[in-house]
């Protein structure tokens, strides 16, 4: 898909949200649902799969976010994977955050974590990358146990990382 | 003895004078009559047998020259062949010394072209060897490093996947990031 069909998408789940009066809570939901997208192989070949009808398509992902998610994520994540559009969806979605964080001019600071973070070690790593970047972060946490430990973050093209993961791949390049 | 008897026999005959009384010179006439007669007889010899005599004597003295020439020129063949046979001699010796020169000399080359394709040859194999010899050991050490880098990965992912980062670890490892990038401005 085109960078300005994403856009589109990206501006119109935007714009739901926000009518809405959810956007916080919808693009947290969404963020988080993208990044099961990614991790999950079966997920995402399930949702992209042009063989399986498009009402099953959306059948699953209410299964999955019913209950789960509010219902107007589950209705945008539904409309998208049944306009045929599954592959783009974390595109999708990451353009919706970045949109969202700069209504509110913010940066999106995604970290990735072997373990979940609590609030606390959450708002003082948002000080901390606000103090290191020289912006308000939006902070999306993703639990990812390729990390092995530590945190990488990710703020606009600047990585910080700190992670087991990176210092085992440079032990393992210097050997 | 009877030569005696004779002369003692007729010793007691008168003397005569047409007979000599010296037992060796003749009575006078007789020793002209027979000086005449050898006389003519010299003269004849020397008319009718001289030339063929004088002819004999040159034939004679000719062939003795001839021999003498002949014996001359055979000893200065003889000399000659001599002088022939001993340069041939002297030239087989120096074709000779000459064959055992050139005989030496090759051989010398032969054995100094040897020696040195031996010496190239030695010299080759000697580098052929140390670059086996430092391959072999660049690839051992690189085969080597390659398994302890296999064996220390696996070791590591092993570790890892085991849990070796414990719960405690994690926590201190988040708490460090966020002193470390709060630290930062």
């Amino acid at each position: 898909m085109s960078d300005a069909r994403i856009d589109g998408y990206a501006r119109a789940l935007f714009e739901v949200a926000r009518a809405e009066g959810t956007i916080d809570e919808v693009e947290d939901e969404l963020f988080r649902f993208a990044r099961s997208y990614e991790s999950s192989d079966d997920l995402r070949s399930a949702l992209t799969d042009d063989q399986v009808p498009a009402a099953k398509r959306q059948a699953i992902v209410e299964d999955l976010l019913g209950g789960k998610a509010t219902s107007t994520t589950t209705q945008l994540v539904s409309m998208v994977v049944g306009s045929g559009r599954g592959r783009d969806l974390p595109a999708i979605i990451d353009k919706l955050v970045a949109r969202a964080a700069d209504s509110k001019d913010l940066a999106v600071a995604q970290v990735r974590s072997a373990v979940p973070l609590t609030d606390d070690q959450q708002n003082r790593l948002r000080a901390a990358l606000a103090n290191a970047t020289g912006k308000q972060v939006n902070l999306k946490v993703i639990v990812d146990p390729a990390v092995l430990g530590g945190l990488v973050a990710t703020v606009g093209d600047t990585v910080i990382d700190g992670s087991v993961r990176t210092r085992v791949d440079q032990l393992k390049s210097r050997l | 003895m009877m030569l005696f008897a004779i002369l003692g026999a007729e010793g007691s005959d008168p003397i005569d004078d047409a007979r000599s009384i010296h037992w060796l010179w003749p009575a006078q006439a007789e020793l002209i009559y027979g000086s005449i007669a050898s006389i003519l007889i010299f003269a004849a010899i020397f008319k009718f047998a001289g030339p063929a005599i004088k002819k004999a004597m040159a034939e004679r003295t000719q062939a003795i020259q001839d021999n003498l020439d002949a014996a001359e020129q055979a000893q200065a063949e003889a000399t000659g062949e001599a002088a022939d046979i001993r340069q041939a001699a002297g030239d087989i010796d120096a074709e000779r010394q000459r064959l055992f020169a050139d005989a030496d000399a090759q051989a010398e080359a032969v054995l100094t072209e040897g020696r040195a394709r031996l010496d190239q040859e030695v010299a080759e194999l000697e580098a052929r060897a140390d670059s086996d010899i430092a391959a072999a050991s660049g690839r051992v050490s690189d085969e080597l490093r390659g398994e302890i880098t296999k064996l220390a990965n696996a070791a590591t992912e092993q570790l890892l996947a085991g849990g070796a980062v414990d719960s405690a670890t994690q926590q201190e490892l988040i708490e460090s990031f966020i002193s470390r990038v709060g630290a930062s401005s």
